[in-house]
Order: C-alpha cells, then structure tokens, then sequence
C-alpha cells in the first residue's frame, strides 16, 4: 500500500497535474481571501473562502481522480497491481491517499492564510472555528474523491471518468435546490421508490443469471412498500425526503460555516468515503470474476 | 510447483479454457504453446492471480490462488503480454516502486535487487532514462526485469520475445534459460522453434483445451513420429547402408549422398528410440569410421499441426502424456542444436 502511494503521490508532481491542481484551488481560495479577508477585514474565513469556493470541487475533483483507476487499466498496468502481493482493498487505499495527500497541499496554503489572519489580529475564536472548517472542507474533499475513484475504477477512458464524476458531484451539489423544486406527497414517493426497486431488482436478476431471485427481490419490495402505503404513508415520505438528504453531499458542511462544529457532519463526510472506497474494492475485485 | 485442477474459464458464452489439468514441476522450464486464441494469456492470467477461474483451482507453492492470493502470488513473477509499465517514470524508479509492491523490505536490499535485475536483463545503460524514452526492445526487458524482483519461485512470462531484434531475441533465450538453473519458468509462445529452444517441457494448447505436455522431442515420439538419425561414414555406398539396415530399431534407410569414399545414409528408427550409439557402434564395428552422426530433434511442428489444426485432435481430449524430463535429459544434441535456429523466431505479432 505505502508503495502505491508514493508512486502515486510522485506521479502527480512529475507532470503539471499536482501543481496545476494545487494553483487552481491556492488560486480560487487566494483571490477570495484577498478580497474578503484582507480587504475588508472580515475574519469569517470558514464563510468568506472556503465556503465561497467550494464549487471549485466540481472541477477539481474529476480531474484529480479520473486517472486513478481508468489508466491504470488503459496502460495495462493494473495487471501489475492485481498480480504482486498487495490486496485490493490495499490498492485502492493507496491511490486515495495519495489523492487525499495532493489535495492536502492546497489545504496547507489555506491553513497559513488563517495564521495570517491570526497574525493580523482575528480572535482566537474565528481563528479556531476556521480551522475546524477546514478540517470539515477537508474531509469534504476525501469524500469527493473517493466518489471519484468509484467512477474512475468503472471505466478505463479517463475523460468518461472526468465527466462521470464531474456529474455526480454537480448532482450532489444541485440536490438541496432539486429538492425544494419538487415537493413530494406519499404516492410520488410510493412511485419513485418501485422504480428503484424495479431496477434493483432487474439488476440483481441480471448479475444472478437468475429470473426468479429478481422477482422474489421485487416481490418482496413491493409488499414492504404496499404496506408502509397503507399504513404508515408519512414514513415513505420521511424515507424518500432522508435518500436525498443523504445524496446532499455539501449540505453538512454548511454546520460548519459560522463558527460550529458538527460531529455527525464528520461522520457524514468519513461515512461516504467509506463506502465508496468499499464500492471500489468489490468492482475492482468483481472484475477478475467477469 | 503449480498444481492445476480442472480449470475453467469462460467470458459469456465463450469459453477461453477448458478443464485444464497440469502440474509444473520445480526447476523446469514450461512452454506454453498454441496458435493465437489458444486461450494461452488468459492461462496465465489465471495462474497469476489477475482474472479469477470460473471453475477449478491453481495452487502454488501449495498456496490455493483464491484462498491465500497475497501468499500465492508473492511466489510468482509475472511479465504480461503488455509489459505493465508506468511512462512517467525512470527505469529505476519503476524497477524500485515494483520491488517494494512485491513485499522487498529495506531500502538498500531493494536497490541492490533492482541494480541486478537491470544487469541481468542488459539495462544498465538506460537506467536512468524515462520509460517512455525507451524502444520496444528495452520496455519488454524492463518487463522481465520486474518479473524478476522479490526471487520469485516461478516467473511466468507471455511471450517474452515479441518484438525483439533477433540478437535481443538470442539474448532473452540466454536469459530465460539461465533463470530456469535457479528458477521455475514458464512462459508462452506461439512460435515453435522458440519452444523448441529454450523449453524442456511443453504444454500445447488448442482451443483452450491442453492437447500434449511433454519434452519437446518425446511429443513426436507419443504421436508415432519415427526418429530420423543422419550419419556420414567413411567406406562404399552399399556397405554402410547395409550396416545400418542392420542395426536393431532401424526401421528404412536411404543413401542420400555418396562421393570422395564418404557415404551419407538416413535412417528411420522407430518411435522413440535413440540409435546414435548402436549405429555408430555398428559402423565402427564394420570398418567403417564414422565422420558425422546426427538426429534431428522431433520436429515440433509436425506435432503442434497435428494437435492444434483439426478439431478431432482437439477433441480427443487426452493429453497425450510423454516421457518427462527423463527424456529430456537424454537429448543432449537438441540444447546444442537450438541457438542455430533462432533467427527464425522474431516477427509475429502484436507490434
């Protein structure tokens, strides 16, 4: 795994990506720090940067990630990877902390901006909770790229990878304002939930090679969803309402802004890199089966 | 060494191997032979652990690949058809970076294996370069080199000559046996005379099923190939051929030349059989000093057409099993044979 990681981590600073990257966020963050924080003095730098230029994830996450896995594959060189001593789980933790390492970087220059503002006489208190800011906006970051590294360990075409993550992060982004678009009442949701299902179940029925444990899969669903209708209608509602909540991938960072500190936020954040990087073994390891 | 049971492996509808059942034994090495889509890399992929079978099981070094993958694939050395390299980085960082992900601990034991397995395999001069900067040639030699990292016990190669100048070509042969005095190896080729030179046991492969394992000259044998034994005698035409008409085993011989008191015959033995010694000895006997005497090593290619062309071959499915390294060992004049045939070996595919 250590082995994965340093060549990972090197082989962004051997071409321009590491740095590119690195600009662009030092860069996007340092222009809003100068203009807001400097200028006019205002010491919120969890509200003023940080949160100000967190759609800068939307470009420089896809681009982080969508070599990872994709290359890898398109050189072959995962044949390299799979066949020497290492597990998979090990592969993949190597390539996302390298990635986490890169995006380190912009975060230590963000990190000193704070000291400076330390130095120019912010409160202990500003000072503090734009530290634990950064560390949600970090964390916020890992997550990202775990999702990335999901999407870029699908294909082995590093611009389809880019795009992929590139929408799932917009997505994730627009899905508080979604969310208010369209107000759902217990049938909506009734309906919306059988469709997921009817494509969970085809798809477990496809994987399976097996029509009855699809059926039995959406048979079962659709009565666990007919009787919550019928009689606890409210819960679909609830049910549906926290699935989008949970897809809100920027949403808890928000309790961050303003000086807060959210525990569940950061186990948000940890929970979603987990299970992607989970995601990520299995489809990795699932490919030596096909 | 390796222990193959009924290994499966199909993609859809296709199946690629087909109930393969082998053992590869320490310290030789394997050739792995077949015509293009023989299923040859996707054996070897499964021996190494980088595609899982549908069926069967492989063990090696008595580790089963599913159960103990890391233990099994620490033991295995691997070059792919594709060598796995990274362009992005030197040809000792890459040779560094493999060494550790095969589990070599300290810095100084990784750089003193890495310096040798750039030696080894003629890197020293572009040891500093960009992997990118590098020839065909030099790549597929940093791949080998890889393989060779960590002392595998096996090191199993795909097709390890692909796109090497003839003179690499020799030079990888040179290697590839040396590395079988201290390693097992087995490696892959569609191209006979490469099996045929470097290889003491061969496993030929045909539609995904194995068709024949044995020494390269014991296959002709198991397959009712008559031996052909050449010799140049001193004395008449009619004497000589006379003589070797005589000896035991020899089925039919021909005078093929006659001129300046030297009579050439060619003798047909039967299958199997090494009559050098009795027809030497049968010449000598009758006056007649022998001045060249020569057998021609099975003719591989008489074997892999009959085996991998028809499909009835295919089908018959019982590999026929020939006399192993015993008869391999009693064929000196095939080792000394081969580097005259190499040149014939480059070319092929995948450029």
């Amino acid at each position: 795994m250590l082995a994965i990681f340093k060549r990972e981590f090197r082989s962004y600073f051997t071409g321009m990506m590491g740095p590119l990257l690195t600009a662009f966020l030092a860069v996007g963050g340092g222009l809003y720090f100068y203009a807001l924080n400097l200028t006019n003095g205002l010491t919120d730098f969890g509200y003023y940067t940080l949160y100000r230029t967190i759609i800068l994830f939307i470009f420089y996450v896809p681009v982080l990630t969508m070599r990872s896995f994709a290359e890898e594959r398109k050189n072959r060189t995962d044949q390299l990877l799979l066949t020497s001593p290492v597990s998979v789980g090990g592969i993949v933790l190597g390539k996302f902390f390298a990635m986490c390492a890169v995006f380190a970087l912009p975060c230590v220059l963000y990190a000193g901006m704070i000291l400076v503002l330390w130095g120019l006489g912010a409160g202990a208190a500003a000072v503090g909770g734009a530290f634990a800011c950064l560390l949600c906006y970090y964390l916020l970051g890992c997550a990202a790229i775990a999702i990335g590294e999901y999407i870029s360990s699908l294909t082995e075409n590093q611009i389809i990878a880019a795009v992929g993550s590139l929408a799932a992060i917009l997505a994730a982004y627009l899905m508080p304002s979604l969310q208010t678009l369209y107000s759902t009442g217990s049938t909506q949701a009734l309906v919306i939930f059988l469709v997921v299902l009817a494509a969970a179940a085809a798809a477990a029925g496809l994987r399976s090679k097996s029509f009855a444990l699809g059926c039995g899969v959406f048979c079962a669903g659709t009565l666990v969803l007919g009787a919550a209708f019928m009689l606890r209608p409210a819960w679909l509602v609830t049910a549906f309402s926290a699935v989008l909540d949970a897809l809100c991938l920027f949403v808890p960072f928000e309790d961050f802004v303003g000086l807060s500190f959210s525990v569940p936020a950061l186990v948000y954040y940890l929970t979603v890199a987990a299970l992607f990087l989970f995601l990520t073994a299995q489809g990795v390891e699932k490919r030596r089966w096909n | 060494m390796i222990e193959v049971s009924h290994l499966t492996k199909r993609y859809g509808a296709h199946l690629a191997v087909d109930d393969l059942t082998f053992t590869v034994e320490q310290g030789c090495i394997y050739g792995l032979l077949g015509p293009n889509g023989a299923g040859k890399s996707t054996t070897m992929n499964l021996l190494t652990g980088y595609i899982s079978p549908t069926a069967g099981t492989i063990t090696v070094d008595g580790h089963d690949i599913l159960e103990e993958p890391e233990a099994a694939r620490a033991c295995i050395g691997y070059l792919p058809e594709q060598p796995p390299l990274y362009p992005d980085m030197t040809v000792e960082e890459y040779l560094l970076f493999a060494a550790e992900l095969k589990g070599v601990r300290g810095r100084a034991v990784r750089r003193a294996q890495a310096q040798k397995a750039a030696a080894r395999t003629g890197l020293a001069d572009v040891y500093g370069r960009l992997i990118r900067n590098l020839s065909k040639g030099y790549r597929q030699r940093v791949g080998v080199a890889q393989a060779l990292l960590g002392s595998p016990k096996v090191i199993i190669l795909d097709e390890p000559t692909v796109g090497l100048d003839p003179a690499q070509v020799i030079e990888m042969r040179r290697l590839i046996r040396e590395l079988g005095r201290t390693h097992t190896v087995l490696l892959s080729s569609h191209i006979l005379s490469e099996v045929q030179a470097v290889c003491s046991q061969v496993l030929i492969l045909s539609h995904g099923k194995l068709a024949a394992l044995g020494a390269p000259e014991s296959l002709g044998a198991a397959l009712g190939r008559q031996g052909v034994v050449h010799v140049t005698a001193l004395g008449e035409g009619s004497r000589v051929l006379a003589t070797v008409r005589g000896v035991p085993g020899v089925e039919n011989a021909e005078l093929t030349s006659q001129q300046n008191g030297e009579a050439s015959v060619t003798a047909h033995t039967a299958a199997g059989a090494d009559l050098r010694a009795a027809i030497s000895g049968a010449l000598a006997a009758a006056g007649c000093a022998v001045l060249a005497l020569t057998a021609e090593a099975a003719d591989l290619e008489d074997v892999f057409l009959q085996l991998t062309e028809s499909e009835a071959a295919a089908d018959e499915a019982e590999p026929a099993q020939a006399a192993g390294a015993e008869a391999a060992a009693k064929q000196p004049g095939a080792a000394q044979a081969d580097d005259a045939q190499t040149d014939s070996a480059p070319g092929g595919k995948g450029e």
